[in-house]
Formats: structure tokens, C-alpha cells, sequence
């Protein structure tokens, strides 16, 4: 620990910057190797069919072309569920390239290799597919349906692996003894990740060492290496995963798809290095989509505002297979965070995945969270205009307490089942938070004054929870180099998100040396063994606590070396400000830590407590245009409950980028299908991504507390998600208010012009 | 072509885009593609002081032009000293993953330039050919502020 300001707590600006800014960055376009071919995946043009044939005869004949593979060049392998493989997933995974079967557009169907992009590009467009097309299902309620197509006769049913979770008083009763019951529809459309920069893979074959090296990992990249691994038939130590910059990931890249088996494959069976870059089109309907879901929402509450029960059932659009997020994860998430904050009596929820021949889902940044916290925020509001109550009352009248923890949920734990309850958190403090920043009473009066005078104006409120941060580990080694700089490899992941700078903050507290001396390093699976990566906030938390425990290692282990330098006890050396000092009869020495070469130390963090709940909410502000439609944000606030920021700067940015994503969920952002199953979406054109003329600025509270000084980490927790998880919430419930009456209406997202077009006009009428 | 002052001569397809000549023949990887039909904006390149869509253009257009890269925003300037966008966006935390962060600094020039008031509605519109998924552009918002006032205290832009 250093006597001298500490590191974590302050707004340090990003060692990631310089290489950005300056475009001398390595993104996996960047990466080249000596001979390499370029690859193209040739993918389904039609979303349903018996795939009979794959003519490449005409591509084969195209000079520079090497060579064109379908299904049965391959090994029979599937790609793997990496969370949760429930029994009924097992039976509708993906091949790398279609067999038999295709059931999405965009399902990669061929590839082909040659010695020049634009030639591989060219003449994929000569490649033939022979598909006897079949009626494609494309909705939840159609894919249900008593006679809908099946997609995988081997399953033999579209719902995979539903489940069911209750708890408390049977809600039948509960409905049955209230005095409102409100039942609604609720929908969630598909959107997704859409990070800027398009995969890429770049894969090189090392024949007389056995190793296969993939350029372009992301996310999670231990879990691919044995993925990778146990598809190639390969020693995990033969396979060598290497992370370059990454240009965003929010859960969707870095996943195992398609390409990461093949990819690799053809390096090893051509013998020569093989690049595959990802065009937009492809990545609009190739990476994950995500969010889109049906739910049937049974909730009753006295007319003092208690709430009593919720009933939830429905359906997750899950696509034409289930990948590596299996079949329950996501709903399961959804389910979770329908409860929110707040007291209940009793629960029913009954879910599943549903096949439909869409892209294959996945996870989006606060996966489950977001479209959970929207069921329930949205139709709180809906029942608060029932009873006729202020929607913030409503909401303050059931926020559990803190004096209330630990809560018991009942609510079903994602990796066992077991009931869980919530132990931390104040949960009407940072709701107040919210409302406090916003000026909730005068935005409320003031709204209310211009919808007098005819105008649109709305306020929308939100509380939430965010269940993140999962272990069950991280592990860092750090070393000490020649020239007296700290290396600190650590086994999570970078999406963009300055965990470099984050974690160097914090070996550099617990070391007690400046920062320009840390180097993290956390690119490699040559150097790295073991880690699981960048996902569910935790890159900070376990990343940070693996770091911060391997600096303290490596303390001990300094004061132990130096003791036996000089031959004095281990008690008598003391370590702090980067230096070893060693007192023995009245005479004190002293060493840099800096100086001490080659010692190195190791740590894992694996608390048995895996994982936390953070609590948070929103206020936004909306002004509709009833003539256009269009909507205006003028307000949007996120209170969070942080705990620490160990660095506030790059933190808000995580939460006012996460906000940004939440409201483009609400308001533009769709992944259209028309009737027949084509893909709509498959450009910036169609693709409604905001712009910097749409977001507002996100003004964010954050609440931290007074921490042990000693531990750099103690109280922290994730922050990745929060900006996301209630701020749709907060949006579509200050649109459906600037609406009025006709506001209960909105039950669907994305919340158009079209719609707050046809809504105003029903309020005018 | 010259790009960043220097020279890069090559006999190339008709049909090869200019970015891939930049990235590709030129070696300078700094220019990214992000969509490839000219919305994202991370290929944004000045061209004889103009922004242009490095993906809508072929690189025979760019025969015999000046362009502009994010590799050479600070060459002309003293060693170690960045160009007054670069280190307004590294200041008010602008970027995150960085992909589409040359496309914004190569877009910016003219708003730079010009020393009329601009108030946030007029410069987020003025960013809105760009696309960026991790800030939600209020940062990038801060760093443009920032950069106009480093300008005119007579921070050199070239």
C-alpha cells in the first residue's frame, strides 16, 4: 500500500488510449501472416429448406480459388453450449456448416478460400445452392402452435427445455382476494450487440509443432481454446488463442460461432494461414441477436398500492438453433429480474426457449435484465394509472427495506436452482437518488402543465437489480522484469472497456508504484492458462481482486527474499511505497521493489460467494411530437449503486454508453423479418443504430460507500451493465406517460413514430 | 496517391476500394471499415482537407490527391505532442473500444476550423454521420468543446 495518493478512487486517464487515438491500435484486421488465403462464407439466402446440394463448380473454375467446402468435408461436430447444456439444447445444435437442413438466412452453408479477397468474395457469388424451401415459423405464438413446422425433427417440438419456478402464496389466490388485477401482453422485439467492429479471425498452422494459433478471440477465449480444442480432436495446449484489440463485444462477440471452428480447420487442412473478415451484412445476421421474447403478465396489488402476486409465462425467440448460450439462460435471467426490488407475495413463471427460423440468439449486455426490469416497470406504471396513484408512490410504497435483508426471493439461483435472497443494497435510497437528480416533483408538475396545454410531456421512473459479476474464478500472475517494470497477466478479457487502466490502478495501490510501470497482460492463452473472461460485469471485480491479490503475493514474497538476503527474520522487513525495507540491530536497509528481479507471485480469486446484486434506477423525460412521432429525451438520469468506483471516469462511461444501448433498445433499434422469413435488417440503413443527434446526456449518480483503505477492492462492484438494465424502462414508461391515457397501450417495443403517431391521435380524439 | 506527405505509388485494380489501399498497400491499419456503405464513418479520411468515406471511394479516384489519415494527424507537430482532437478525446474520456475513433477524428476538421458559437444540438448534429457504440457520444460531445477551445488558445491542428 502506498503513504501517497492512491490510484483507485481517481478518474486516471486510459493507458489504451495513445494506440487508439494515434490509429496505431491491432484489431483483428490488422493481424496478417506470411502466405495467408482469405476465406468467405457462403450463407443461406433462404430462411427454411432441404439443403440437397452445393454446386462450386463455377467458383472452382475462378483463377485463384483454392478451394470450396460444404458439410461434407467436415467432421460431424456441433458447437457446444457453454452455460447451462440442458438435455433438450443438446438436440438442436449448430454444425459449422449446414447439413441437411438449413433454417435462418445467414447460416453458413459453404466457404470458400482463395489467394484474394475480392476473388473469394466473387466467387462466392457462384456458388449454387440446391434448397427444396419448407414454410419457415418465424414468431413465438406460430412456432407453438398446434401443426407448426418443426425445425429439428430430432427434438421433435419447437420449446426447448421449459421450465417453471413459484414461490410464496399460491397466486391465484392472491388475484382472486385483490382489488386490481392487471393482465397484459408484453413484448420485447429482437435487436442486438452490433458492436463496430465486424468479426475477424485469422488462424495459422504450426505443422511441426502440432499448434494451431486463432487471432481474433474475444470475450471468453479460455472457453473457446477447449471448444476449438475438443472439435479439432486437439491437446488444449495445441491451441493458442490470441485476443487483439477488440472493437466492443456487449456479450455478442467472442462467442463460439461457426467461423471459429472453421476458420482454424482450413488452416490446418490447407496448410496455409486463413483470414476471414466479417462484412456488416454478415454480421447483422450472423453474430447473436438477442431480446426477443412474449410474455403473458398476471400481476395484483390492493388498492393501497401493495402488490400481492405475479404470474409470468413466455416465450424466448431463440432462432434456428441454440448455441452457445443453450436453451435456459435467458429466460431464466428474464425470470429473475422480473421480481426487481420490491416485495411479492407469491410468483408463478413458466418459460422457454422457442425455435423459429430467425438467426440464433444470445446474450445482449444486460441480458435478461433489461427486458425483465421492462416487464415489470412497465406494467407497474400500468397499474399505478389503474389505481390511480403517483407511479413513484407506488413504487416507494414496495422497495424492500434495508432493514428488511437479507430477502428471501425464493426466486430460483441461475447455476442451481436454490432459492436466493438478497443481502446488500438500499434499495429506496437509490431510487430517491434518482428522483432527487431528476427534480422528480418539479419535471412531474411541469409536464403536467405542458400536456394541459395540449402538449406531449412525459416522466418515466424505474427501480432495478442487476444480478452480475459470477466467479467462480480469475487468476493473475505478476512478475517482476529486468528493467524494473511490474507484467500482470490476468485471465479476463478486453472488449474495449479500459480494464487495462482499471486493473494497473489497482496493482499499482497495492505495490505502491507509480502506474507507467504496470503492464497488463491478458491477450494470450500461451501465456495466460486459465481465466474465463470479460462477460456479466465482471471484468473489474474479478479481474481486480485477482490482481490485487497476486500484488500482495508478490509483497510477501519480496519481504520473504529480501529477509534472506540479509538474514533477518521475515517480521522484521516491512514493504510499502514500492520499497523493502529490513530493520536489524537499529541498523534499516532498504531495497527498491522494482530491483528484485525475476520474483514473481501467483494468486486466484475464487470467492465462495461467486456473484452480487446491484441496485439501481432511472428518471427520463420525454417530449413527443404528435405530428412526426418522434420522440425527445430532455432528461435521463441513472442512479447506481457502485459500492467504490475504482475509476469514476471510466465507469460513467460504461453506464452513459449502457444507457445509450438502452434507449436505442426502446426507441429505434429492430431486427425486422419480413413475412417469409428474409432478414430486413442487414444494414446501417435499416438498422436504426442512434446517432449522437438522438442520445442526450445521461446525468449518473452514483452511491459509494466508506471502504477498508487497505484492500483497493473491498466494496466494489460491477458496473458493466447498470447504464442498460432500467433505462429502456424509464423511456417507454415517460412516452406512454406523455401519452396519457393512451399511453397503457404500450406493451411492445420498439416504441415508434408510427405508434406515438397513432397513440397521440387516439389521445386527441 | 500521397498520403501523410509521402508517396504510395501502385498499379491496382479498378475496382479496389481506397480504403483497402490505405489499409492494405499503405499499411496504415488506423483507417477501420465498419460497414462498408459509407453510415458508420469509421473510414473517414481527409481528402485534400475534405472528410470522405474512404469505403465509397475508389482508390483510382484518389490518383494523384492529397490525403489525410489519423496516422498523420500529429506528424507535423512536435515529437510527443498530440493533435488537439487527439487529446481532447483522451482527456474527456471519448473513446472506449476505439474502432470508430479515427473515423471521428478525421471527420472533425472543419467543425475544428470554424470559430463560430456552436451550441450542443449543433455539434451533436454535426457528429451525426458517425456512429460509436460505447460512449453514447456525450463524452465525444465534451471532447469536441474541448478541442474548439485548444484551438483558439493556438493549439496547431497540422
Amino acid at each position: 500500500m502506498s503513504t501517497a495518493e492512491t490510484y483507485v478512487g481517481r478518474s486516471e486517464l486510459r493507458t489504451e488510449d495513445l494506440r487508439f487515438i494515434s490509429g496505431t491500435g491491432e484489431y483483428g484486421a490488422d493481424v496478417n501472416r506470411d502466405g495467408q488465403l482469405y476465406a468467405r462464407v457462403v450463407r443461406s439466402d433462404v430462411p427454411f429448406g432441404r439443403l440437397t446440394g452445393v454446386d462450386a463448380d463455377a467458383a472452382l473454375a475462378r483463377p485463384g480459388v483454392v478451394r470450396v467446402i460444404s458439410s461434407a468435408d467436415l467432421p460431424d461436430v456441433r458447437i457446444p453450449v457453454r452455460l447451462f447444456p440442458e438435455a433438450e439444447a443438446q438436440e438442436v445444435l449448430q454444425p459449422p456448416l449446414a447439413s441437411g437442413t438449413v433454417r435462418y438466412v445467414g447460416e453458413p452453408v459453404a466457404v470458400v478460400v482463395a489467394e484474394d479477397p475480392y476473388v473469394a468474395e466473387d466467387a462466392a457469388e457462384e456458388i449454387l445452392f440446391e434448397i427444396e424451401p419448407l414454410d419457415p415459423v418465424l414468431d413465438t405464438a406460430d412456432a407453438v402452435a398446434d401443426g407448426a413446422p418443426v425445425l429439428h425433427p430430432d427434438l421433435g417440438k419447437n420449446i426447448v427445455d421449459q421450465e417453471e419456478a413459484r414461490f410464496g402464496e399460491d397466486v391465484d389466490q392472491l388475484a382472486s382476494g385483490a382489488d386490481v388485477v392487471i393482465r397484459k401482453r408484453i413484448s420485447v422485439q429482437r435487436h442486438g450487440a452490433v458492436p463496430m467492429e465486424p468479426r475477424v479471425l485469422v488462424a495459422e498452422y504450426d505443422e511441426d509443432a502440432g499448434v494451431i494459433s486463432l487471432w481474433g478471440a474475444a470475450k471468453v477465449k479460455h472457453f473457446n481454446r477447449r471448444c476449438l480444442a475438443g472439435l479439432l480432436g486437439k491437446e488444449v495446449e495445441d491451441v493458442r488463442l490470441i485476443e487483439c484489440d477488440v472493437g466492443g463485444g456487449f456479450g455478442a462477440r467472442g462467442e463460439f460461432y461457426p467461423e471459429d471452428f472453421l476458420i482454424p480447420w482450413l488452416a490446418i487442412e490447407l496448410g496455409r494461414p486463413v483470414k476471414w473478415v466479417e462484412d456488416r451484412r454478415e454480421n447483422l445476421i450472423a453474430l447473436n441477436h438477442s431480446r426477443e421474447q412474449d410474455w403473458d403478465i398476471e400481476v395484483s396489488a390492493s388498492s393501497d398500492g401493495t402488490l400481492l402476486g405475479y404470474s409470468v409465462s413466455g416465450w424466448f425467440n431463440q432462432g434456428g438453433y441454440c448455441r452457445t448460450h443453450g436453451s435456459v439462460l435467458l429466460p431464466r435471467l428474464v425470470v429473475n429480474h422480473f421480481h426487481g426490488p420490491y416485495r411479492w407475495q407469491g410468483f408463478v413463471a413458466q418459460s422457454g426457449s422457442v425455435l423459429t427460423n430467425k438467426t440464433p440468439a444470445g446474450t445482449y449486455r444486460g441480458p435478461g435484465q433489461y427486458e425483465g426490469t421492462f416487464l415489470r416497470e412497465r406494467t407497474l406504471d400500468i397499474l399505478a394509472a389503474e389505481l390511480d396513484m403517483d407511479p413513484v408512490e407506488l413504487r416507494r410504497k414496495n422497495l424492500i427495506s434495508p432493514d428488511e435483508l437479507p430477502y428471501l426471493t425464493g426466486l430460483p439461483a441461475i447455476e442451481d436452482r436454490s432459492p436466493f435472497s438478497y443481502v446488500e443494497g438500499d434499495y429506496p435510497a437509490t431510487f430517491e437518488a434518482a428522483l432527487e437528480r431528476g427534480d422528480y416533483e418539479s419535471v412531474r408538475a411541469e409536464a403536467a402543465r405542458h400536456r394541459e396545454a395540449g402538449e406531449h410531456v412525459g416522466v418515466g421512473v424505474a427501480a432495478f437489480i442487476e444480478m452480475g459479476s459470477p466467479g467462480p474464478f480469475e487468476q493473475s500472475r505478476i512478475a517482476i522484469e529486468r528493467d524494473g517494470s511490474f507484467t500482470v497477466h490476468v485471465g479476463i478479457a478486453s472488449v474495449g472497456q479500459g480494464v487495462q487502466t482499471v486493473l494497473a490502478q489497482v496493482v499499482a495501490d497495492v505495490l505502491g508504484v507509480p502506474i507507467e510501470k504496470i503492464t497488463i497482460s491478458h491477450h494470450d492463452t500461451a501465456v495466460i492458462p486459465e481465466g474465463l473472461g470479460a462477460f456479466s460485469s465482471r471484468a473489474t471485480m474479478f479481474g481486480g481482486n485477482a490482481v490485487a491479490g497476486a500484488s500482495r503475493e508478490l509483497l510477501a514474497a519480496a519481504r520473504e527474499a529480501v529477509a534472506e538476503r540479509l538474514g533477518v527474520a521475515a517480521d522484521a522487513v516491512e514493504t510499502s511505497d514500492g520499497r523493502v525495507s529490513a530493520k536489524s540491530d537499529g541498523d534499516s536497509q532498504e531495497i527498491a521493489l522494482s530491483d528484485l528481479h525475476g520474483l514473481e507471485a501467483e494468486y486466484r480469486y475464487a470467492p465462495e460467494a461467486g456473484g452480487h446484486i446491484v441496485v439501481g434506477a432511472n428518471l427520463a423525460v420525454a417530449e413527443l411530437d404528435a405530428r412526426t412521432g418522434e420522440a425527445k429525451l430532455t432528461k435521463m438520469v441513472v442512479s447506481y449503486e457502485i459500492g467504490k468506483a475504482i475509476n469514476p471516469m471510466t465507469l460513467e462511461g460504461q453506464i452513459a454508453g449502457g444507457a445509450a444501448q438502452g434507449i436505442a433498445g426502446v426507441m429505434f433499434e429492430e431486427f425486422s423479418y419480413s413475412e417469409d422469413g428474409q432478414p430486413l435488417s442487414t444494414s446501417f440503413m435499416d438498422y436504426a443504430m442512434p446517432t449522437a443527434a438522438e442520445i442526450p446526456d445521461v446525468d449518473i449518480v452514483l452511491l459509494e460507500f466508506d471502504q477498508d483503505d487497505d484492500d483497493p477492492m473491498a466494496g466494489a462492484r460491477g458496473g458493466g451493465e447498470g447504464g442498460i438494465v432500467g433505462t429502456g424502462s424509464a423511456v417507454a414508461n415517460a412516452i406512454a406517460d406523455a401519452l396519457g391515457a393512451a399511453g397503457r397501450e404500450i406493451t411492445e417495443l420498439p416504441i415508434t413514430p408510427e405508434r406515438i403517431q397513432a397513440l397521440a391521435m387516439e389521445v386527441k380524439q | 496517391m500521397t498520403i501523410n506527405g509521402e508517396t504510395h505509388q501502385g498499379e491496382v485494380e479498378p475496382r479496389l476500394l481506397l480504403a483497402d489501399f490505405i489499409r492494405d498497400r499503405a499499411g496504415l491499419t488506423g483507417t477501420h471499415l465498419g460497414c462498408e456503405h459509407g453510415v458508420c464513418g469509421a473510414c473517414t479520411v481527409e481528402l485534400n482537407g475534405e472528410p470522405v468515406r474512404s469505403c465509397l471511394m475508389l482508390a483510382i479516384q484518389a490518383d494523384g490527391e492529397e490525403l489525410r489519415t489519423v496516422e498523420g494527424l500529429a506528424k507535423n507537430l512536435p515529437e510527443g505532442q498530440l493533435h488537439p482532437l487527439q487529446q481532447a478525446f483522451h482527456e474527456e474520456h471519448a473513446l472506449q473500444c476505439g474502432f470508430c475513433t479515427p473515423g471521428f477524428l478525421m471527420s472533425l476538421g472543419p467543425l475544428l476550423e470554424s470559430d463560430e458559437d456552436l451550441s450542443d444540438d449543433e455539434i451533436r448534429e454535426a457528429l451525426a454521420g458517425n456512429l460509436c457504440r460505447c460512449t453514447g457520444y456525450q463524452n465525444i460531445v465534451k471532447a469536441v468543446k474541448r478541442a474548439r477551445e485548444l484551438v483558439a488558445d493556438g493549439a496547431p491542428t497540422a
